[in-house]
């Protein structure tokens, strides 16, 4: 593997924001997930969970709800007041309408996906029609006093549930009266505190299950009016409730972070008379647990710790594999970081702002795991705020450190960053081509002379840059059969002939830069595509696939190499294929042209190709053995993967020259600090 | 009877040359007993230093009220005093001769941007500029209005725009008063990550000294106290 010397960097102050709203497409296999920051994101549970589109927030957007209606269209509502419609091949909004309630706390469409129903501020339960344009306002249900914070259809679309803050309230979708209301707080005694009740559900049996601010899960009959069954789930407030679709299981989330399952089980062995029973608790998360979701197979909790934790249910699952594994995502399956090797500077992204970092230096050596003292220590030199309240989509600054370049959605940004000694000048390039808008990827050639754009309906822009600091728009390449959905992924070749470019139908195309043409498609595969290089000497594409497997091509023969066959044929290893996380980088070494250097969030690999294939037998992470064996056992039993985990979790590493590495962590304990409160444990002896 | 007990008890031991008369040493019998002689005198002097002693302490719970009271004035007058501008500015304004014409512009300009399809943030930040102006507006009119009785204001109906705003402030407060609020039982980072390190076979300190990285305010403020003291420790010296 060789000896590097590695800049370990943790200045990086990314925090996730949490999670807010989540919604499991009804017959698609996709979860869509809506954060604090206003940010939509959409993971797609076919292709290992990888989450496959993210809308980046917005100031003044906060989503408290999200739901999807017709087949594959995604709604949100939030405190603004408005129900926007997402676009999911563009990225975007597509469109909002005023719910001319107040805020609205609550949406929810009805089983055939027509209509939707919002909870406002103003106590009102309003009815949209879902038309192929947008939607419509229907009409009003009966208004009463009180916000509604929670909402939900009877299967049968025939009424409606929603709770309020000491009532709960059944409505008759047809004439819009209420036909029920519930006071929920007169069990609880000596109470001066109000009862918020903070999720609902609907059972098709006519069973209204809600959850209050006082830690109770209770089941009513809505039609007599009555308590069927109170549990006492937690001290603290239950936010969070979802029924799976066969209504036989229930997850609820509370403000302390534990999640609980609840299972309708028959009283006794093949009795017919059921109830509902606490069965499984779990404590996945540290902060509230704001939003869950049933699917068929899993418990889905998104919490403020901006975790989501999908817990497949044993029940559920044929064989005890590692599709049964419990899978925790914390960070975005995505680059945040982009290094300047030549300049050593490193671009971190936040959500509404850049900061640009020179590294440090060190002149003394040591051995392996030494930490070397600091000549100079790494410098902030610029930080880039976005000139309005949108958040950033991608930014990327060139190899030689002197263009930043970054997009939001409606606006690109272009800088040139001049060093005169120890200071930084940074100057905005005027008169950008007008692009439509926004860039969901940004890349820089090798030689700094031009900027990849990726942008929507599979287009790539390729600009000019020219100096002393200006722009010009070369070409646009478009894929020959046409795309309906973004780029979110380019790789330029090392020469500057080649580009390469994957777009949301997972289609990788190669065009050719000296002669702007399309110059082949890889062949497509089921998955997607997680991260992507090109060689600087051989020109092969290494392509990383969500579901863990590696594919070589060869741009100038157009087909695979011999390499990626032989991985083909003799298949990677178990463990390798059972890695949480994608691989969201690919480097080369210039110096050593048979390496491949990838990292994930819990892994730095480098893949030498002319070393042996581990079998499944063999040991995959076999660093630390092979270090202690003498020379000749070694030789034995040296394999292509060389794995290092003592870096995590890593959100970016690369190879600066050729005996030096850049790993970006970013400690969760660093993260917890910056969250909201969480709620008080009382321990025994603390 | 427990009461004379308790007051003769109490004379005994404020005049301790006397010795406790022999009632009192015999040991506490049952209530059944008559009750005993007590002189009148005697009576009359444990009366009055009780009474002494309850006017005491009403007077000492009147003191801790006035205080009380005092302070509570102090604060109202120091955030009256915050909340006014600062004098520079007031004397300023007040000395402002003509601001009507902007005054009548921004009376002008809901009107025209009533018609617009403008982006909603424009309109709100507009909205916000023109709001800020018009309490500057106002407040310029106040003071005109101190400063000269005579003064004619022209008073601005801005767009209902502000009203979501307020209505999202309010959503907000709600969602953050239950669940961050006073009834919310939250716990500080430091403590709450602190009790794993506590419960552990083997026991680490709190997330605050172990992790360097933690706890940055309470540093600072510790080697700027440091820096007092020292410094006020050496001036004392010499």
């Amino acid at each position: 593997m060789g000896e590097f010397e590695v800049h370990r960097v943790r200045f990086f102050g990314l925090v996730p924001a949490g999670v807010r709203c989540l919604a499991c497409q009804p017959r698609g296999g996709r979860l869509a997930l809506a954060r604090t920051d206003g940010a939509v994101e959409v993971y797609n549970f076919a292709a290992n969970y990888f989450q496959e589109k993210v809308i980046p927030g917005h100031e003044t957007r906060s989503v408290e709800a999200l739901c999807w209606a017709a087949g594959d269209r995604l709604f949100g509502a939030g405190l603004s007041g408005e129900i926007t419609e997402y676009d999911l091949a563009l990225l975007c909004v597509a469109r909002s309408v005023d719910g001319c309630g107040g805020p609205i706390w609550s949406m929810a469409a009805n089983s055939s996906g027509t209509q939707l129903a919002i909870g406002c501020e103003d106590g009102s339960v309003k009815l949209f029609q879902v038309v192929p344009g947008g939607i419509q306002f229907e009409r009003n249900l009966d208004r009463r006093k009180g916000r509604i914070l929670c909402l939900s259809w009877h299967p049968s679309d025939t009424h409606i549930a929603a709770g309020s803050i000491d009532f709960l309230r059944v409505f008759d979708v047809c004439s819009g009266q209420t036909v029920q209301r519930i006071m929920v707080n007169y069990h609880v005694l000596k109470v001066r505190r109000e009862c918020i009740v903070w999720s609902i559900a609907f059972l098709s049996s006519g069973t209204v299950i809600t959850s209050d601010s006082f830690g109770r899960v209770q089941f009513w009959d809505w039609q007599r009016g009555t308590l069927m069954e109170s549990h006492t789930v937690s001290t603290s407030a239950v936010l969070s409730l979802a029924v799976s679709e066969k209504e036989d299981s229930i997850i609820v989330g509370t403000s302390t972070g534990a999640t609980y399952q609840f299972q309708l089980l028959p009283v006794k062995m093949g009795s017919l008379e059921k109830r509902w029973v606490r069965t499984k608790p779990f404590q996945h998360h540290t902060h509230d647990v704001r939003a869950v979701a049933h699917s068929s197979t899993a418990l889905i909790s998104g919490g403020l710790d901006a975790q989501l934790v999908i817990r497949p249910l044993m029940e559920k699952m044929q064989k005890k594999g590692y599709d049964a594994a419990l899978r925790k995502f914390t960070f975005p399956h995505r680059r945040l970081v982009s290094c300047a090797r030549k300049a050593r500077l490193l671009l971190f992204q936040f959500s509404q702002h850049l900061e640009l970092w020179r590294l440090g230096s060190t002149d003394e050596t040591g051995k392996d795991g030494e930490v070397l003292p600091l000549c100079r220590m790494p410098e902030h030199l610029v930080q880039l705020k976005s000139k309005g309240p949108e958040h950033i989509y991608c930014s990327c600054v060139s190899p030689c450190g002197s263009w930043v370049a970054y997009s939001t959605a409606s606006r690109f940004h272009l800088y040139r960053v001049q060093y005169e000694g120890d200071g930084v000048s940074i100057k905005k390039v005027p008169k950008v081509p007008k692009l439509l808008l926004p860039a969901y990827q940004l890349q820089f050639s090798s030689d700094s002379g031009s900027l990849f754009v990726a942008s929507a309906r599979g287009s790539v822009h390729v600009l000019q840059l020219l100096e002393p600091g200006g722009c010009k728009h070369l070409h646009t390449f478009r894929p020959p059969s046409g795309s309906p959905e973004a780029v979110y992924l380019l790789a330029s070749s090392a020469d500057g002939h080649w580009l390469a470019a994957v777009g949301g139908d997972w289609a990788i195309h190669i065009y050719d830069l000296k002669c702007f043409k399309h110059h082949c498609t890889v062949p497509t595969y089921s998955c997607a595509v997680t991260a992507l290089a090109i060689h600087p000497i051989t020109n092969n594409l290494v392509i990383a696939y969500s579901d863990q497997q590696l594919f070589e091509f060869s741009i100038p023969e157009k087909q695979y190499t011999a390499w990626s066959r032989m991985v083909q044929n003799c298949g990677l290893h178990r463990v390798w294929l059972e890695r949480d996380s994608p691989i969201t980088h690919i480097t080369f070494n210039p110096k050593n042209p048979s390496h491949i250097l990838l990292h994930d969030i819990y892994m730095f690999c480098v893949l030498d190709k002319s070393l042996p294939l581990p079998d499944n037998s063999a040991l995959l992470m076999n660093q630390s053995t092979l270090k202690q064996l003498p020379e000749t056992a070694r030789q034995r039993q040296l394999h292509a993967f060389k794995i290092c985990k003592k870096f995590q979790p890593l959100l970016f590493a690369d190879l600066l020259d050729e005996n030096c590495l850049v790993m970006v962590e970013r400690p969760i304990m660093d993260i917890k600090t910056q969250l909201p409160l969480p709620i008080q444990q009382k321990k025994f002896g603390t | 009877m427990a009461v004379a007990r308790r007051r003769r008890r109490q004379k005994a031991a404020g005049r301790g040359k006397r010795g406790p008369p022999a009632a009192l040493l015999s040991p506490p019998s049952s209530e059944d007993e008559a009750p005993e002689e007590v002189s009148f005198g005697v009576a009359k002097e444990a009366a009055e230093t009780q009474r002494k002693l309850v006017g005491e302490a009403v007077r000492r719970h009147r003191e801790l009220l006035r205080e009380k009271r005092r302070r509570r004035q102090e604060l109202f007058t120091e955030q009256k005093k915050r909340k006014l501008l600062p004098e520079a500015l007031l004397q300023e304004l007040a000395a402002a001769p003509t601001d009507r014409g902007e005054g009548q512009a921004a009376a002008a300009d809901p009107g025209k941007h009533h018609g617009g399809g403008a982006v909603k943030q424009r309109q709100g930040q507009a909205v916000k500029q023109r709001r800020g102006r018009a309490q500057r507006q106002v407040k310029k009119a106040k003071q005109r209005k101190s400063a000269r009785s005579k003064g004619n204001y022209t008073a601005v109906c801005l767009k209902d725009q502000s009203i979501t705003g307020l209505h999202q402030q309010l959503a907000k407060d709600f969602l953050n008063t239950h669940l961050y609020g006073p009834d919310a039982n939250r716990a500080q980072a430091n403590d709450f990550f602190s009790l794993e390190n506590k419960k552990n076979p083997v026991k680490k300190a709190a997330v605050q000294f172990v992790d360097k990285s933690w706890g940055q305010e309470k540093k600072e403020r510790a080697t700027r106290f440091k820096k007092i003291w020292l410094a006020t420790q050496l001036k004392n010296q010499v």
